[in-house]
C-alpha cells in the first residue's frame, strides 16, 4: 500500500502553513497555467536573516516532492549557480536533514526545512562543500566571500 | 477530496498537536507506539519501515526491526475522546485499504486479543480494581458489563462515552498506567511495573509475546494525556510509585539493545538470511531474518509469513494485515530467493548485464553463514509439503 500519502500529507502541510508560518517566508504549491494546483512542487521564498550579510535578500527555493514523501525528503533547489558553499552548481541544497541516509525524518515539516535552510545560509558547513567557488572563498578569502554574499542578497530583492 | 467531509462541519473536536501523526499530519489512526515511545499511525509506521534492514522512528530515527502491534488502549481512548474525527479517519483509511486490497487489523473491543476486554473481565470478577472508587470522574467500573454487551451490536460503542480510568489501566498492576510504556505487542504497562529479566527478552504477561527492542521508553503522548484526563488519580499513582521505588531502591535498567539487534546490524540485506520485503505476522520482525515459513492457505495479497521462532512457538494468530489465518493452515519453509530475483523485487526491471555487474559487486562483499540453507532444507522435509526452491516468490507482498 505504497499508494502514497504524499499528497495527503502535503495537503496537511499546506493547511498548517496557512494557519501559521514564520515571518517573511513564502511557501506555496505551484499553480499551472490552467490554474490547477500541483502539490508536488512548492515555490518558496526564504528571507535572509536580519543582521547577517544575507539580510535583504529574498531567495527563491523550489521544493520537489516525490511520491515517496515523507519517507524520502524533498529535493530543495535554489536557482542554478546560487552562491553558497553547501549548494551544488545545479542549485540543489546539501544539508544533513535533507539527506535520507543521515538526518531526514518523516516528521520534519516544510516549515522546519525552510527554517533549516535559512540557518544554513549564514552558517555554512565547511565539512561538506558542494561547490568550489563558494567553498574556496569562504575558506580563503572571507572579505571577498562577504562581498559576494551581499551582492547576491541585492540580486534577490523582496517581491511584492 | 476529503476536504468535503471535513467541511460538513461535523468536526468540532479540537485535536491537540500531540495526537497528530508526525507522518500524515492527521489524527492518529490505529496508533502504534514504537519502543522509543513515539507514536504514529499503523500505515504510517508500516510505510516508513525499511524492507531491507533496520527501520528508524520517523520522529527520532531510533532504530528498530519489529513492526509493533497497534496499541489498543490508545486506539480506544482516541475513539472515545474524538469519535467524529476518528470515524472520519476510519472511513478515509478503509477507502484507501479497499483501493490497495490490503487491510489493517480489525479492532473490536470484544475481540479476544483486546487488552481492553480482558481487563474488563478481570474487573468484573472483582479480582482487581482501582482503589478510589469514589472519585467524581469515576463512572467506568459500574457499567462495564453493560458496555461490553453492547459492543458487538453497536459499532460506535466508544463514541460519546466518557473516558474512565478503566480505559487506561496497566496490564500488570491493573491501576491507572503511570509513566506508560507500550510493548511490541501493543499492551500498556507502567514503566515501574516492568521487570526485565536478566539476559532475556522482556515478555508481555498478557499475551506472552516477547518484546524484542530493549527496554521501552515512556510514551509521553499517552502519559501526558492520562495525567490531563485524570489529574487526581495520576498524582496518586505517582506518589505510590515513588514510595515503592524509594523502598526497594530499585531502578529500571536503561534501554539496551538486545544481542540480536546488534547482530542484525552487521547483516547485509543481500545475505542469504534476510528475506527482503517479508515480515513475520506474529512478532512483526521485518524483514524476516533466518528461516521464513509461508502459509500455503492464506489467499490474501499480503500472504502470511512467520519467522522460525514464531513458527516453532504457539503464536500463529492472527495476521498483521487482517489475514484470515487459522491454526489449521499449512506452511512451507521458504529459502531465500536468488540474488537475481531479490534485485528484481527491489529494482524492478533491469537488463541482464547490469544485473550481473551488481551481483558480482555484492557477492564480492561476502555473505554470511553458508551452512544455513542445507540446515533449513533438512528441517523443511519434516514440516511441510515443501517446494523450497524458493524461486517463485515474485507474487511479492508489498510489490507496488
Amino acid at each position: 500500500m505504497s499508494g502514497g500519502i504524499a499528497r495527503g500529507r502535503l495537503a496537511e502541510e499546506r493547511k498548517a502553513w496557512r494557519k501559521n508560518h514564520p515571518h517573511g517566508f513564502v511557501a506555496k504549491p505551484e499553480t499551472g497555467p490552467d490554474g490547477a494546483i500541483d502539490l508536488m512542487i512548492w515555490q518558496c521564498i526564504i528571507p535572509g536573516k536580519s543582521s547577517t550579510d544575507w539580510e535583504g535578500g529574498y531567495f527563491p527555493l523550489t521544493l520537489h516532492f516525490s511520491e515517496d514523501y515523507p519517507s524520502k525528503p524533498p529535493k530543495c533547489k535554489f536557482p542554478q549557480g546560487f552562491f553558497h558553499p553547501n549548494v551544488y552548481p545545479s542549485g540543489t541544497v546539501c544539508l544533513s536533514i535533507l539527506n535520507e541516509d543521515s538526518g531526514w525524518r518523516p516528521a520534519i515539516t516544510v516549515k522546519q526545512i525552510l527554517v533549516g535552510i535559512q540557518d544554513l545560509l549564514d552558517q555554512p558547513n565547511p565539512a561538506d562543500p558542494a561547490q568550489t567557488d563558494g567553498y574556496q572563498l569562504f575558506i580563503q578569502e572571507p572579505a571577498e566571500y562577504k562581498r559576494r554574499v551581499r551582492q547576491q542578497a541585492k540580486q534577490y530583492p523582496p517581491v511584492l | 477530496m476529503d476536504d468535503n467531509q471535513i467541511s460538513l462541519g461535523v468536526e468540532q473536536e479540537e485535536i491537540p498537536d500531540s495526537f497528530i501523526c508526525c507522518v500524515c499530519l492527521d489524527l492518529l489512526y490505529k496508533p502504534i507506539v514504537l519502543s522509543c515511545g513515539h507514536v504514529s499511525c499503523f500505515w504510517c509506521v508500516h510505510r516508513s519501515m525499511s524492507s531491507l534492514g533496520q527501520s528508524q522512528c520517523p520522529l527520532c530515527r531510533h532504530e528498530y526491526n519489529h513492526f509493533p502491534t497497534i496499541c489498543q488502549m490508545l486506539h480506544f481512548l482516541l475513539l472515545k475522546k474524538y469519535p467524529v474525527a476518528y470515524k472520519r479517519r476510519e472511513l478515509q483509511i478503509l477507502e484507501e485499504e479497499k483501493r490497495s486490497g490490503c487491510f489493517s487489523p480489525l479492532l473490536d473491543a470484544h475481540g479476544c486479543s483486546s487488552q481492553a476486554s480482558q481487563d474488563l473481565h478481570i474487573q468484573n470478577n472483582g479480582t482487581a480494581g482501582p482503589k478510589q472508587t469514589h472519585g467524581g470522574d469515576y463512572d467506568g467500573i459500574g457499567n462495564v458489563a453493560d458496555e461490553e454487551k453492547n459492543f458487538p451490536l453497536n459499532m460506535d460503542s466508544g463514541s460519546g462515552d466518557r473516558i474512565s480510568v478503566a480505559d487506561a489501566i496497566c496490564a500488570a498492576c491493573k491501576q491507572l498506567s503511570f509513566h506508560p510504556v507500550v510493548l511490541n505487542c501493543g499492551h500498556v504497562y507502567c514503566e515501574s511495573c516492568i521487570v526485565k529479566p536478566d539476559e532475556q527478552m522482556l515478555r508481555c504477561v498478557v499475551c506472552q509475546s516477547s518484546h524484542p527492542s530493549g527496554f521501552p521508553k515512556i510514551c509521553l503522548v499517552l502519559g501526558h494525556f492520562l495525567e490531563e484526563q485524570f489529574p487526581k488519580e495520576y498524582a496518586l499513582r505517582r506518589a505510590a510509585v515513588q514510595l515503592k521505588q524509594a523502598d526497594s531502591k530499585h531502578e529500571n535498567p536503561n534501554a539496551c539493545a538486545t544481542k540480536a539487534d546488534t547482530q542484525r546490524k552487521k547483516l547485509s540485506p543481500w545475505s542469504d538470511q534476510v528475506h527482503i520485503r517479508f515480515g513475520c505476522d506474529s512478532c512483526g520482525m521485518f524483514p524476516i531474518i533466518g528461516d521464513r515459513y509461508n502459509c500455503l492457505d492464506c489467499f490474501e495479497k499480503k500472504g502470511f509469513d512467520l519467522c522460525s521462532h514464531c513458527y516453532n512457538t504457539n503464536s500463529k494468530l492472527p495476521g498483521r494485515f487482517n489475514q484470515q489465518h487459522t491454526p489449521e493452515h499449512r506452511f512451507k519453509l521458504v529459502r531465500k530467493d536468488s540474488i537475481r530475483n531479490q534485485l528484481k523485487l527491489v529494482i524492478g526491471d533491469i537488463d541482464d548485464i547490469s544485473l550481473a555487474l551488481i551481483i558480482a559487486s555484492i557477492s564480492s562483499e561476502g555473505t554470511i553463514s553458508p551452512d544455513a540453507p542445507e540446515d533449513a532444507e533438512n528441517r523443511s522435509a519434516a514440516h511441510a509439503p515443501s517446494t523450497s526452491s524458493g524461486d517463485e516468490q515474485d507474487e511479492s507482498l508489498t510489490s507496488d
